[in-house]
């Protein structure tokens, strides 16, 4: 979590990424309905939303693999639709989908790659232990891809991706199936790249994912709800969330609203949001009709946010 | 472009060194038809079982290419269903030099078989001078790479790795009944002689027929001629396929659709 700011669009220069009013359909189905954003060089953005609310879309149509239905996007000032290549050159992509060869080795893996950008078999090789050392996973280089971990796969991803030494990387949902603490440590290595002067760009329904990232946009249903650096957006909340469980929460409820709270039922507790909730706490469980179990404190999260801003949670897939 | 179509070359044929056993297993079927179906009807037919076995040779060695070149092209159909193929796309590759590559690297992987079946001749009773060899290869290469297009004219309108050998089965099965690779055209009948001239594989086995027997059905200029025209036609098809800019999702994409 950087608390720098990196290139916000206003700062002039291109920005890395600029959308507009960006629509897509397919068919009848709407997968993105209106979207603007733009994020500035060097930044590290984050797209959070539930599945189906339009990532991939969105994604696909920034890596030039599927055209707008309307609206534009341009990566480093250049049009999606018309100026394919030039992007293709200065972009690494990483995939939801294992992409690299399975019965190829690492460096054989990233070495074809190299070639498929216009490098020499010498220099593909070369910048193939390049990466490979770059990443810290030298290791790999003689192991074929099927024999690696989840997690060692991923990051073959990554060093497929940064072959070219491009400006912006794009990730799509790109540790899906890892584990939490292979999660982490492909969080920090990419947080590295981006501090040190890539754009990264980056899908994902886990929040505390999208954490990590400089600015993260909401996404819900084909449009932007919500869009600040995580800290702002959970500012967004107001003040913090009071989360508590009672004996009787049917009871607990009615009394809160009759009070002039409006309680949500988050789970097996029941909570609200309020500017100052340490403040209302004492006086809450000593007025509280029905015994109080448990009570907690805490800052709101971003599936807060997502909670307010859409009445749905993040994990349950957008269904309410 | 040069550059596009040599890094998809290279890039398959790695591929194809990883399952180089396959070569062998490959020899099988070829074998099978020249040694066993030959062996038996050959002694059935007026020509007697050595003439039969040295006239369906080039059919067999039609035959190897035509699976081993198909059987290539399936690595798109494979590659598609997982996100590799996406990783090709979204390289600064033109579409055609994809479409190209896939198509040489097909017929060399083809080529390579049919140069591990060519020793067998003599033991097929057609005993090849020097010069011999030069036309079979000339005329093995010229069928590779049409056998090549037309697999990768195929698989790049298919997504799922179960349909695309049905119909390709059903599709290149006939094109080689028609051929006259088990027999002479000459003697077939009147609408099969016809239903030959538009079957590529007719022209391409006559050619290697040519070489080996010295005698041809069609004129080597006609054959030449329309395995030209096919070629060109199925690269045409398959550059518009992978051209195509918003199918580029639906070439990457891992959703199941018979077709496309």
């Amino acid at each position: 979590m950087s608390e720098k700011h990196p290139g916000s669009p206003a700062e002039g220069g291109t920005p890395a990424v600029e959308v507009l009013a960006l629509t897509k359909a397919y068919g009848k189905v709407e997968a993105l309905r209106g979207v603007d954003l733009a994020v500035g060089r060097g930044e590290m953005f984050a797209l959070l939303g539930p599945n189906g609310a339009g990532k991939t879309t969105l994604f696909s149509i920034l890596a030039t693999l599927r055209s707008p239905s309307s609206g534009t996007a341009r990566v480093l000032g250049r049009d999606v639709v018309k100026e394919r290549d030039p992007i293709r050159r200065e972009t690494g992509i990483v995939f939801q989908e294992p992409a690299i060869e399975q019965r190829l080795s690492g460096r054989d893996n990233l070495m074809l790659m190299g070639l498929l950008y216009g490098l020499s078999l010498r220099g593909a090789r070369r910048r193939a232990e390049e990466i490979l050392a770059q990443l810290g996973i030298s290791d790999i280089a003689d192991r074929l891809a099927r024999q690696l971990s989840g997690g060692q796969r991923r990051k073959l991803e990554l060093a497929r991706a940064l072959v070219t030494d491009p400006q912006v990387l794009f990730l799509d949902e790109a540790t899906l199936g890892l584990d939490v603490d292979a999660r982490r440590v492909f969080w920090a290595q990419v947080r590295g790249l981006a501090d040190a002067g890539r754009t990264v760009f980056f899908t994902t329904h886990y929040m505390e994912e999208a954490e990590v990232a400089d600015r993260i946009a909401l996404i819900d249903s084909g449009r932007i709800v919500a869009l600040g650096t995580p800290r702002a957006l959970k500012t967004q909340v107001g003040g913090g969330i009071v989360s508590l469980r009672t004996e009787d929460d049917t009871t607990a409820r009615a009394w809160l609203r009759e009070q002039g709270y409006e309680p949500s039922d988050g789970g097996d507790a029941l909570t609200l949001v309020h500017a100052d909730p340490a403040a209302i706490l004492p006086d809450l469980l000593r007025r509280m009709p029905v015994r109080v179990v448990r009570a907690e404190v805490h800052a709101p999260g971003l599936e807060d946010v997502f909670i307010k801003l859409t009445g749905r949670g993040l994990e349950t897939g957008g269904k309410p | 472009m040069i550059g596009g179509i040599f890094a998809i070359v290279v890039l398959d044929l790695k591929r194809f060194w990883v399952d180089r056993t396959r070569l062998i297993a490959g020899l099988v079927q070829p074998l099978l038809y020249l040694f066993v179906l030959g062996a038996g009807i050959g002694a059935s037919s007026r020509m007697g079982g050595a003439d039969y076995r040295r006239f369906i040779f080039p059919g067999t060695m039609g035959l190897s290419l035509l699976f081993s070149a198909t059987f290539a092209a399936i690595t798109i159909v494979f590659d598609r269903q997982i996100g590799f193929f996406k990783a090709v796309l979204v390289a600064p590759v033109p579409r055609p030099a994809i479409a190209i590559g896939k198509i040489v690297a097909g017929a060399i992987q083809a080529m390579a078989q049919g140069i591990i079946l060519l020793p067998f001749a003599p033991l097929a009773g057609a005993p090849l001078a020097p010069l011999q060899v030069v036309e079979m290869l000339g005329a093995m290469a010229m069928a590779s790479l049409t056998f090549s297009t037309i697999g990768v004219a195929f698989a790049c309108r298919f997504t799922s790795t179960t349909v695309f050998p049905i119909v390709s089965n059903a599709v290149l099965l006939p094109m080689f009944f028609l051929s006259g690779g088990l027999y002479p055209l000459r003697l077939a009948p009147g609408w099969m002689q016809v239903a030959a001239h538009f079957d590529p594989v007719a022209y391409a086995i006559d050619l290697m027929r040519g070489a080996v027997l010295g005698t041809f059905y069609f004129p080597v200029a006609l054959s030449l001629g329309a395995l030209f025209l096919t070629m060109a036609l199925l690269v045409w098809a398959a550059v518009r396929v992978f051209n195509r800019g918003e199918d580029d999702s639906g070439l990457g994409a891992t959703n199941f659709n018979w077709r496309r």
